[in-house]
């Protein structure tokens, strides 16, 4: 019997014509592990959350067909219900916790759902030693990393021991070793796992089946050998391999640290003794493993920080993009909040718009955008105020392969004008954009392009 | 010492100092508390305290003239329509001081139940009303998470070559952290939903037994009550 299974199932959020989803049917069995591919608001984390009961329960908005999980109709069962036959890693995991400590925040969905007292707390300590976080139990949530966040939130979903496990972007926020463990873990399960991703390249690896979802409607449902071939032929940006670019070697340095320290509490370095420059015409990717002090790295470059020790010589002006900019939105229009960094110059923002794809948005909300999309209105606010040293720290977090390949070629189209500096996660994209990467994890800088040709 | 005691203490302190007649015991009270709050760490700490003093201040400023009170003036102004002869008394200084020194220990009191109570703990203690609990530990966690939201929208300003300062300019963030404070708050709701929350047939991590510390605290919050009402 399958697990869960939708049929014929259509939706539209309040106030918005458009379905998120259309005529999907979908039948996930035993065990499966289906990896749901689609750009950026294709309608992947409506999926999800429909899978989860949440839509339409929480969302509300049109409804048709029928979605049943565990032998249940989602229509005539609350998520609430759902919860312990069904467990879900949303995108963000900062959003989903509810308490102030490790062991509490997992405990929480075991007490929701009745586990006898004396089994809730072994549970969830197994729960997070299974996601290698068992030394984080007792420890303040505000203390993590957002990789040791997002195990954490796993361990919660885990602890349920559900039939069905759905996570949303689960390795956002994830170094590739971290994220490639929680996959594995994930899939080693026995459990059904849907996962979403934009990141396809390391789950096609421990993915059973693939499911492609485009403008809300799936055109393609395969095992994952057989979708391998159907992305190379039908979405090439989603089976590429990562291209070298030709190596470029930049002319004036327009940012030099020199023996840089750094910490945020006196008793540890982030950051010790670090010496790297920044030069025109060269895009440099700061890579290394979560905690390592890749954003203190960057914000240090950009002026954000003072060094401890050491100096940081800047000729020119910075810019910098944070993580999670989705969260930093001031204005209420698109082109107002992208000319908020050029003194309110709107034709000058509605360009730096359209140069990121969002012709036409100018007037929305930019809350009202998905999270790829805010991502790139974030970037846009950087890119037009056209610095001599531009700051990304992981400008791809829910960005769709083609969208990346789109940024990276226009990173490397305008690297002449400045430096640039990337921090990312993200495997594919460092290999794309980078005339040289930076492993803050290793003690040498290694030049990626030499590496790639021997 | 058990979440239930502590709070049963600070609470304990409040009602003592509302109770109480005398300015100096109400500022012992108030001094006890901060005291207590300056065992939270220094970075968490200061927007409570800034909160409590700016507000006391603010108290004790008004309240001379919104009062009528004594006959030994210290100052008389002019005539203001509708509010009459500006003055302040002696006795109006020390009422102000009185009510300040009582919003100063309720503030603290706050403040030390926002920094130093174990909010997990006391979820999880809550045998009745346990929504109202949930409820209120949330929002007790808003101000720090305002706190860094505000931070990190500073920064992320200062990445676009937006500087940040004057009051006005730092007024103008309110109305975003506001909105990103709702979105914050629906996201959580989705995923506690999500997670089973408002199922009826939810049950709890067993309690920690009642230690002596524990009781010999309920002892002493009744006490402070009851002295507070009487003595004073």
């Amino acid at each position: 019997m399958a697990v869960a299974q939708a049929e014929r199932l259509t939706f539209a959020y309040p106030d918005r014509r458009e379905p998120a989803l259309r005529d999907v049917s979908l039948q996930l069995e035993e065990g499966e592990v289906v990896l749901l591919l689609g750009a950026s608001g294709s309608g992947k984390s409506t999926l999800v959350r429909a899978l989860a009961g949440l839509v339409p329960h929480f969302h509300g908005g049109r409804f048709e067909g029928r979605v049943e999980v565990g032998g249940r109709d989602t229509r005539s069962c609350r998520p609430a219900e759902l919860a312990g036959t069904v467990a879900t890693l949303f995108q963000d995991p900062e959003e989903q916790v509810v308490f102030t400590h490790v062991a509490r925040e997992v405990a929480f969905g075991l007490e929701n759902v009745g586990t006898p007292p004396e089994a809730i707390l072994p549970r969830a300590i197994r729960s997070l030693t299974a996601v290698g976080a068992g030394h984080l139990a007792d420890r303040p949530v505000a203390q993590l990393s957002g990789g040791e966040l997002q195990r954490v939130c796993l361990a919660s979903a885990l602890a349920l021991d559900p039939r069905l496990l759905l996570l949303d972007e689960p390795t956002s926020q994830l170094d590739p070793e971290a994220a490639d463990d929680l996959l594995e873990l994930a899939a080693e399960l026995g459990s059904t796992v849907v996962v979403s991703e934009q990141r396809p390249e390391r789950v096609l690896d421990v993915a059973t089946r693939v499911v492609f979802l485009d403008a809300g409607r799936v055109v393609l449902d395969a095992p994952v050998d057989e979708a391998r071939g159907w992305l190379g032929a039908h979405r090439p940006d989603w089976a590429r391999k990562a291209v070298p670019p030709d190596p470029r070697s930049g002319s004036d340095v327009v940012c030099r640290l020199r023996h840089v320290s750094y910490a945020y509490r006196a008793d540890s370095l982030v950051v010790d003794g670090l010496t790297l420059d920044l030069r025109c015409g060269e895009v440099a990717v700061l890579v290394g493993p979560n905690g390592v002090g890749k954003t203190t790295v960057a914000k240090l470059a950009a002026g954000l920080l003072q060094p401890a020790v050491g100096s940081v010589d800047l000729h020119g002006r910075a810019a910098m993009l944070l993580q999670d900019p989705g969260r930093h939105v001031v204005r209420e229009r698109l082109d107002a909040e992208v000319a908020l960094g050029v003194g309110g110059d709107l034709p000058r923002a509605r360009r730096a718009l359209a140069s990121v794809g969002l012709a036409g948005h100018e007037q929305r909300h930019p809350r009202d955008l998905s999270s790829g999309e805010r991502e790139r209105v974030a970037l846009a606010s950087v890119l037009v105020t056209e610095p001599d040293l531009l700051v990304l720290d992981e400008p791809t977090r829910g960005m769709d392969p083609t969208r990346k390949r789109e940024l990276a070629a226009h990173l490397r189209a305008t690297a002449e004008a400045r430096a640039t500096l990337v921090v990312t996660n993200d495997r594919t994209f460092a290999t794309t954009v980078g005339d040289r990467i930076v492993n803050l994890g290793e003690s040498a800088e290694q030049n990626l392009v030499a590496a790639a040709h021997g | 010492m058990r979440t239930s005691a502590a709070l049963a203490l600070l609470g304990a302190a409040v009602a003592a100092s509302l109770l109480a007649r005398h300015t100096a015991s109400v500022a012992a009270i108030a001094l006890v508390l901060f005291l207590v709050c300056l065992r939270a760490p220094r970075g968490r700490r200061w927007p409570y305290l800034i909160g409590t003093a700016v507000s006391s201040l603010a108290l004790f400023v008004v309240t001379p003239f919104v009062e009528t009170l004594g006959s030994h003036p210290v100052w008389t102004g002019p005539i203001v329509p509708v509010l009459g002869q500006l003055d302040v008394t002696h006795e109006e200084l020390a009422s102000a001081l009185f009510q300040a020194l009582r919003l100063a220990a309720v503030g603290l009191a706050f403040a030390a139940y926002a920094l130093t109570v174990d909010h997990d703990r006391l979820v999880g203690a809550a045998a009745v009303a346990r929504r109202s609990v949930l409820g209120v530990a949330l929002a007790t966690r808003l101000v720090p998470t305002l706190e860094r939201d505000a931070a990190g929208l500073v920064e992320s300003l200062r990445g676009r070559g937006v500087a940040v300062e004057g009051l006005r300019r730092r007024a103008s963030l309110v109305s975003p952290l506001l909105a990103g404070s709702l979105e914050r708050g629906l996201n959580l709701a989705e995923a506690m939903e999500a997670r089973g929350y408002g199922r009826p047939s939810r049950t709890r991590i067993p309690s920690a037994p009642w230690r002596a510390i524990d009781r010999a605290a309920i002892l002493v919050a009744l006490a402070l009550v009851v002295v507070g009402a009487t003595w004073l």
